[in-house]
Order: structure tokens, then sequence, then C-alpha cells
């Protein structure tokens, strides 16, 4: 077929000197959305739609899109910068990128991050360009079933966090999935574990409770210090060391793969993919104790899922009309106002604007990394401030972050709470991540379990029947029984043989 | 004396009152309004809401911002919109029946009733639709009866959130084609639809009109009804569910401004005036028709009496979802 | 003063309670919302394997650290009295700032909690305070209700 000539035709389209502007513009904007507190992609991306009306179709979707991905990027910056996730799929980078930063690498996480999005970005890119259509019929065929199966899997892979003790891991993963609970039930609509707060009936917000799981607590454990000792970040340490450059070019291209994948199947989110990242690359580790200490791989893994993810959740839009995710929903919405319906139809009929969206993105993949890099360095800086203004400020917003999400104070006690509850988790040192992957797989497991049930009039066979589920079942055993037999590292293997 | 001095006091703090009341309406709005939409950003009654919006702001020279309060089926916005103050600055979208739903069925708890609203105007009337996939067995709706009424409980029937206006229509279905019964399956939102449609996952939606439009002309899907008595326009090739034998098979997705109770009359009709003439205005049937949106204005007692009929009809069939077995 | 290990010790054994705590009435409420029902499983169905596995584990854990003999690796650091009274200050002026949040509106709010907390964890110039307080209310006001729609409260005296 000749998509090397609408690729090129697409491509001088969006190098045209307009669409260029909005592919800069969205870039900047996307990322200062994901850096700003309570500016999800989705709130965003909804606010500028207006903006669309008078523009283009072309350049308004360019614009958009830019965005969308920007946000990905920029959400990383605050993760790194003060653990605090700018959105939502930022919250796996906090892990180990703001333990960098505390190092004085912050600037070197930062960089990592936007190579490795750059790569999991212009990797999609290209898939999306030569296999889109055929991987897409694929992923369709990833029905309720199927889905519950993929959650098993990803609930799976919780031992993998667990740090210490395996069974506080579960203890937490457990309580996360049981807090997921809180609010009304999405199948039959009935109020669960409201207690009558009206405030509760959508459940404790995510981004309020890892806020103050993870930025609120951070800082009351740094008041602790009596002599807070401030961090040096030389430039010579922006460059990730050889040892580095090499542990991250595994981490990247595996991330990449991850995100990619996962992208395709509609409904799976931008945060799933970042933990799957991160925890298949700390299982496949020699040195896995290196996790959650600062290793460079815990963020150049889901930072190259997080963006190749978010490239390529772009293909179910763009060739099926299926949006994966809400913020994509918002983009089709956008689509949809300016008179286009996102599908196979319109690759046929307008195929000049759909190509030069397609070849924008390897614009604002480019454009992104060239903006974020040299700045990279500045935003470093930031920590160098005395540290009660890097307090206060990060206070300010969460304060912000918490409370724009629906203009409710009670948000704002949701995070407080959390905070002092993540400040006694970190002091005893139990594991906070399963807790928040509890809490995201929640709401997926019960409603594809049930919406399965609904589809099999309450044959608990279906899931054993279909061959993709099952594919997926047997993958979650081999996955729970792997890490519970916690295969020791080579070494200890290779000296107990010799 | 001391009588007469109360009596005048209790006058004067009444005409203070009342010219408070009437100087605050006269310069309204002098300061923001808010715009609440029951559902996340990007779906159709957030897009239409935000078309109204930026030409109702124009209007009244202050910005109306939308506000998604999405979660619960509506329940979570429309939670919040019965609690505000009846000034005029929080409005929101009610959409009918999914708020009478909420409000009929026991088990959502919900802390309001349907006195709790001042309904303003509405704007959309978008009838409901049953579409299957283009490759379907099913070309007429008369197929899917007659299969329905084959093998009850095996047709997959989709729905876009449990007592939905979807939902309540197949009920309606079924009651006017005794012996055929669909197996429901509860998804979240037209585009999960589309998925597991498309998907095989599901074999046969029930939706609205404006969801389905461009693909039914595009020919991705075959819409086979209709649910009103009259053709749409946008799709005038399908037929109507009275044409097809079944006139009470009528339903649909009705979405209008309301604010919370005790909103003072001459209040209520400013807003009217502002907000019939944004819908009014070309560019807003414009943008709404491209996408297969049908409007319909109604307002006063029109509007009262549309919401309390659809609230009758919501009762019966809310109450036969809850105790209709699988 | 409880030693280190004494400390993380007693910490697990506060968590293992506190989780008990949780995991026992939510099993207990669910119970009180349909498990299975003609329908399918019921809102109660999940809540109530979750809490009783939770509650389960929870007690196992308790078991388990009040039993160990040894606590290696079990060090917590617990903070000094300045430190813990920052702390504790940050907490009161984080309520505090929620409570008054909307009454008192983002501007009139956020700026005297700026400069407290700037004070309570030990800035010094009177200047940079000053300034950061206005930039983190008024200016940070400004952006984001002008420029971003976002709306941020306005108190009750118009600020």
């Amino acid at each position: 077929m000749d998509t090397l000539t609408h690729l090129m035709a697409g491509l001088s389209a969006a190098l045209s000197l307009q669409n260029f502007a909005f592919a800069l513009i969205g870039c900047v904007l996307g990322t200062l959305i994901g850096v700003l507190p309570g500016l999800g992609p989705a709130a965003g991306t909804a606010i500028l739609i207006p903006l669309t009306f008078k523009l283009d179709p072309t350049g308004a979707l360019i614009m958009l899109s830019a965005i969308y991905y920007g946000a990905m990027y920029g959400g990383t910056i605050t993760s790194v910068l003060i653990n605090v996730p700018g959105e939502a799929a930022s919250v796996v980078t906090c892990i180990d990128g703001h333990q960098m930063a505390k190092q004085g690498r912050g600037g070197t996480a930062l960089g990592i991050a936007a190579i490795g999005s750059f790569v999991g970005g212009i990797f999609a890119t290209f898939a999306l360009v030569i296999v889109a259509p055929p991987l897409a019929q694929v992923a369709l065929k990833f029905g309720p079933p199927e889905f519950f199966a993929l959650m098993l899997v990803g609930l799976c892979l919780i031992t993998g966090l667990g740090g210490r003790s395996l069974l506080a891991g579960l203890v937490m993963a457990v309580l996360g999935l049981l807090i997921a609970m809180i609010g009304i039930d999405p199948v039959r609509g009935a109020p669960r574990f409201t207690l009558g707060i009206p405030s509760l009936y959508d459940g404790l917000g995510f981004i309020p409770v890892v806020m103050g799981l993870f930025g609120v607590a951070e800082i009351l454990l740094a008041v602790q210090q009596p002599h807070r000792q401030v961090i040096k970040t030389d430039l010579a340490s922006l460059i990730p060391s050889r040892e580095e450059w090499r542990r991250s070019i595994g981490a990247i291209g595996r991330g990449t793969g991850i995100g990619f994948f996962l992208g395709l199947i509609p409904g799976v989110g931008s945060i799933i993919p970042t933990f799957v990242a991160y925890v298949f690359e700390k299982r496949l580790s020699k040195t896995p104790e290196r996790f959650g200490n600062g290793a460079i791989e815990g963020v150049a893994a889901p930072e190259s899922a997080n963006n190749a993810y978010a490239n390529a959740a772009m293909i179910p839009l763009l060739t099926l009309g299926i949006p994966s995710s809400p913020t994509i929903a918002v983009l089709m919405g956008a689509f949809i106002i300016n008179g286009l319906t996102p599908g196979p139809f319109l690759f046929q009929e307008r195929p000049d604007l759909v190509w030069a969206v397609i070849a924008s993105f390897f614009l604002g993949n480019i454009l992104l990394l060239v903006l974020n890099l040299p700045f990279v360095g500045l935003w470093a800086r930031i920590l160098h401030l005395p540290y009660q203004y890097v307090c206060v400020g990060t206070l300010t917003f969460c304060i912000i972050g918490a409370y724009s999400l629906q203009q409710n104070v009670f948000d704002i006690y949701v995070m407080i709470a959390c905070g002092v509850i993540g400040y006694g988790m970190r002091k005893i040192d139990m594991p906070i991540a399963p807790l928040v992957l509890g809490l995201i797989l929640g709401p997926f497991l019960e409603k594809s379990l049930r919406t399965s049930l609904e589809m099999s009039a309450g044959d608990f066979s279906i899931f054993f029947t279909r061959p993709l589920c099952l594919v997926l079942l047997v993958l979650a055993a081999v996955v729970l029984v792997a890490s519970a037999l916690r295969l020791p590292p080579r070494e200890i293997r290779e000296a107990s043989a010799g | 004396m001391l009588k007469f001095a109360k009596c005048l006091s209790v006058a004067a703090i009444v005409a203070a009152a009342l010219t408070g009341t009437a100087t605050a309406q006269q310069d309204f709005p002098n300061k923001p309004m808010q715009l609440m939409v029951a559902f996340p950003a990007g779906g159709s009654t957030d897009i239409a809401a935000r078309v109204v919006a930026s030409i109702a702001e124009k209007a009244v020279g202050q910005p109306i911002v939308v506000v998604n309060r999405g979660g619960a089926g509506g329940q979570i916005g429309w939670t919040e919109l019965v609690r505000q103050k009846p000034d005029g600055y929080y409005i929101g979208f009610i959409n009918l029946p999914a708020t009478n739903t909420v409000i009929l069925d026991p088990e959502r708890r919900a802390i309001f009733n349907e006195k709790d609203f001042t309904p303003i105007i509405n704007q959309v009337l978008d009838p409901g639709v049953i579409w299957v996939r283009a490759d379907s067995p099913y070309k007429t709706v008369q197929d899917l009866i007659d299969a329905a009424k084959k093998s009850p409980g095996t047709i997959r029937a989709a729905t876009t959130g449990i007592l939905s206006d979807d939902h309540l229509a197949i009920l309606m279905t079924e009651e006017a084609a005794p012996g055929a019964k669909f197996r429901i399956v509860h998804l979240d939102g037209g585009a999960t639809q589309f998925k597991e449609i498309m998907g095989g996952n599901v074999d046969v939606a029930f939706d609205n009109v404006g969801s389905i439009v461009k693909r039914v002309l595009s020919g991705e899907v075959r819409a086979l009804t209709v649910l009103d008595d009259v053709r749409s326009k946008f799709m005038p090739n399908v037929p109507t569910s009275k044409e097809a034998g079944y006139p009470t098979v009528i339903s649909s997705s009705t979405r209008g401004i309301a604010g919370p109770k005790g909103m003072p009359a001459p209040l209520v009709a400013k807003l009217q005036g502002v907000l019939k003439k944004a819908m009014e205005d070309p560019e807003h049937v414009k943008k709404l028709e491209d996408q297969g949106i049908a409007i319909k204005i109604m307002i006063g007692d029109e509007y009262e009496k549309y919401f309390a009929e659809t609230h009758a009809k919501a009762k019966k069939y809310t109450e036969w979802a809850k105790n209709r077995p699988m | 003063m409880p030693n280190g290990r004494n400390a993380a010790k007693r910490g697990w054994q506060i968590a293992c309670l506190c989780l008990l705590a949780i995991f026992v009435p939510a099993l207990v409420t669910s119970l009180g919302y349909s498990l299975i029902d003609a329908l399918g499983p019921g809102p109660g169905f999940f809540p109530f394997w979750l809490s009783l596995i939770g509650a389960v584990l929870s007690a196992v854990m308790l078991a388990q650290t009040t039993l160990a003999k040894t606590n290696e690796g079990m060090e917590i650091s617990l903070p000094d009295r300045r430190g813990a009274v920052q702390a504790l200050g940050m907490l009161v002026a984080l309520t505090a700032a929620a409570a008054l949040f909307e009454p008192l509106g983002y501007r009139l709010t956020m700026l005297p909690f700026i400069a407290a907390l700037l004070v309570v964890l030990g800035a010094r110039s009177p200047v940079a305070i000053a300034l950061t307080a206005l930039a983190g209310s008024f200016g940070v006001f400004y952006v984001f209700y002008h420029w971003l729609k976002v709306p941020l409260p306005v108190g009750v005296l118009g600020l």
C-alpha cells in the first residue's frame, strides 16, 4: 500500500509552519499540564476544546494530541523532584526517581526519563504506521473475561513489589483492593462503605490518596532531619554513567514493548503499563534490592512504557474509533466536535488529515525531547532552594491538586490523612506500592468479573472456554508460582552447583 | 408601641430582602457561573454543554465554566447540584430518565428526589436506537425479536449503564413482544458498547441516535430501528419502532438544564431567556446537528409535564428491572 | 524512650491491629450487602472475601511480629523533639487551611498558611517569606482562576 506516500504527505503537512507551531504549543502546554497539580490531561484537554472551534481541524487535532502525550512527560518532573505525581500515571516514577533526586541525581533521572519517553513514543508511532490495523483487530478480542484475566496477571505481579516482607505486600494489596470498593457499586448502583458521606459516593479519589501517601508523607519525613543538607547536583552528574546507560538500555527496550502492547488494549489505562514495566524490570534484575533506592532502571522502564502506551493508545482510536482511556475519549470528543468520526472510514475519507496527525506524533516526540532535555538541569536546581521553600511549595501544590479535582475540600482531608498514614508506613517499612496497585486494579477486576458473568448468564466456565482468556489465566498462574518460589539469584545457584 | 416597632422592623427586613433579591437578580450574573455536567468530559452531554456554554457566556458577559462531576451514573453530580444555593450561579444538566431512575431505585439511596430540582430549560432529546454490527444476521428489528423469542435469554443486549434509558428500552421491548427475553449486559458508556459489539462479545446494542449516527451513515454498523414515533432526520432510512409494529416502545435520553429547588421565578425566566437564545443560535444548532444530536427546547409547563411523565414511566420499569430474574 | 528495635516491633503490632480494625468491620458490613443473588455476585461478594483474606493475613502478621525473636533490620528512627514539633505543626496548619479553605477563600487562607509554615520550618528572611506568601496565594490564584479557568474558592469576604 502507499503508506509511505501517505506518510510523506502527512509529514510535509505536519511540518508546515502553522502545524509545527501547533505541535510546539501543544507540547509546551501538555508538559505544563502534567506539571501543574489538579489539571490532569483529561481536564486540560477538555478545557482547550472550545479553542479548537476556531482552528482548522488538522491543526486542532495536532495540538490536542501533543498536549496529551506532552502531559505524560510533565508529570514525571514533579514525581522525581518532590515525590508528587503530577498526573496519575507518574506514580511509579516516584519510587526510584525521587530517591535518585535525593542522591543528587535528579537531573539524570529526568534525562533518562526524557530519553526513554522519546524512544517509547517513536517506536510506538512507527508501529502505528506499519502494523496498526491488524494489531488493532487482535486487540478487539479482549472482552471482559480476557480483561479480568489480564488484571489477574497484574495482581500476581504484586508479589514482586512486596519488598522485604511478602506477607506485608499481600496484605497491602488486599487493603488497596478493598479501599477501591468504597463508593457506589459500579454494577448494581448500591453505595458501599460510604458511611453516609456523599463525597465518598465516588470512592476515595486516587490522586488525593497518592498525593498524600507519596508527597505529603515525604515532606513529613523530611522535616525530621534536624540538619537538612542541601543536595548538590553538579553538572557532570546530569549525564548517566556508562553503567547506568547499560542498565537503562534494556529497561527502555522492555518498557517500550510492554507499554506498546498494553496500549493496544482499550481500557487498560495509563498507570498499569508503568507498574507492569517496573515490576518486570525488578524481577529480571540480578540486584532487585536496588529498586526503591534509586535504581535508574526503575525510572527508565516506566517512563518508556508510559509514552509507548500513550502513543500506542491512539491506534485503537484512529483505526477503529475506540477510545482507550478517558483522556483519549476527550480527544475523540474533539474529533467529533470538529465533524470527524475516528475510525476506518476516516482513514479513507480524510487520509490527508489522519496522516498529518500521525506524522505530527513523530514531530511531537522529537519536540518534547528537544524541549525538555536542556531544562533538566534547571528543574533539578529547584531542589537546591532552602528546604523550607521546597516543603511549603510542595504542600501548596498538593493542596491545589487535591482540591481542584472536584472542588471538594473533602479531598484535601483525604490527602492529609493519607499523608499521616504514608508517613507511618514509611517509618515501619511497610510497602506502599502494593497498596496503590490494589487501589488501581480493584475496580477493573470487579467490573470485568461481573460483566463477564452478565455475558455468560452466571456461568463461570466462560473464563475457560475462551482461548485468549485461558492463556492469560495460565500466565497469571505462572507469574504467581514464579514469584512465590522466589528463584534465587544466579550467583547463589552457581555457587551451590559448583 | 413596642408592637408597632416590631411590625415596622419586620416590614423593613422583608422590604430589604425583597429589594435585595431584586437587585441581585437585576445585575445577575455579576460573577462567573458554573454549569455542571454529571458525566466525564468528552461524552455527548458534555460536548453539547460546552457548545451552549461558549455561546451563552457571550450574552451574559460572565464566564460560564463547565464543571464535570462524573461518577455513579450521574448520582454524584446531581447530589452536588441539589445542595447548591438557588441563586443561579450553579446550574447543571439533568438527564431524563437517568435522573429519575437514580431517584426511584431504593438501592441507590439518593439524597434527592424529583422535587429538589428547578427545571429551567431542556436542550436535547436523543431518541433510542437499536443497532448491530454491519455483518450481523439481524436485518430488521423483527429478526431480532424473533430470535429473542426462539432462544430466550441467550441474545446479549448491551446497555450504556444500569437503569439507563437503554436498559428501560430493553424492558419495554420485552414487554411489547411477549416471549422475547434478552441477556442484559451493562457496559459503561457508548465507547465500550461499540468496542464490545465490534469484538463480538455482545450481539446487539441499545443506545441513542447521537452516539451512533455517524457510524450508521458510514456503514460500519446497522441500525435496526429508532425508538420514536417519527423517523430521525439524521437517519431517515431507519424505520421507527412504531412502523415496525411496536408503537409502545418509545424511549429517549433527554438532557436539560436545572437548578436546585427554590430558584425565584424571575431568575428562572431570565436564565430561560438567555439559554433559549443560545440554543437557537445558528452556531449551536449547526454544531449539535453536525453530530446527529437532536435539539428539543422545552421550557415551563411543557418541560415540567415531560419531567413528570418520564418519571412515571421510569417508575414502572425500574420496579420491573429490580424484580426481573436474570 | 523505647529504642529503635522495640519501637519497630511495636509499630508493626499497632499497624496489624489497625489493619484488623479495618478488615473486621468491613467484613461485617459487607455481609449486609447481598453476596449472591439471581443476577450473579452482588455488591457484597468481593468486599466479603477481600476483608476475610485481609483479616486472616493481618492476624498472621501480628502473630509473626509478636513471636519473632530477633528483629534484625527492623530499626526505625524516631524524630527528635524539634522535628516532631515541626511535623505536628505542619499537620495542624494543613488541617486548619483545609477547614478555612472555602469560608475564607483560597487567597486569604494560603497567605497566612504559607507564611506561618515558612516561619515554623525556620525560614528567616521576612522579605522572602512575604514574597513567597504573596506569590503562592494571590499570584497562584490569578494564574489558576483567570488563565486556566480552574475554580479555586472565593470566600465570604470576596477574596
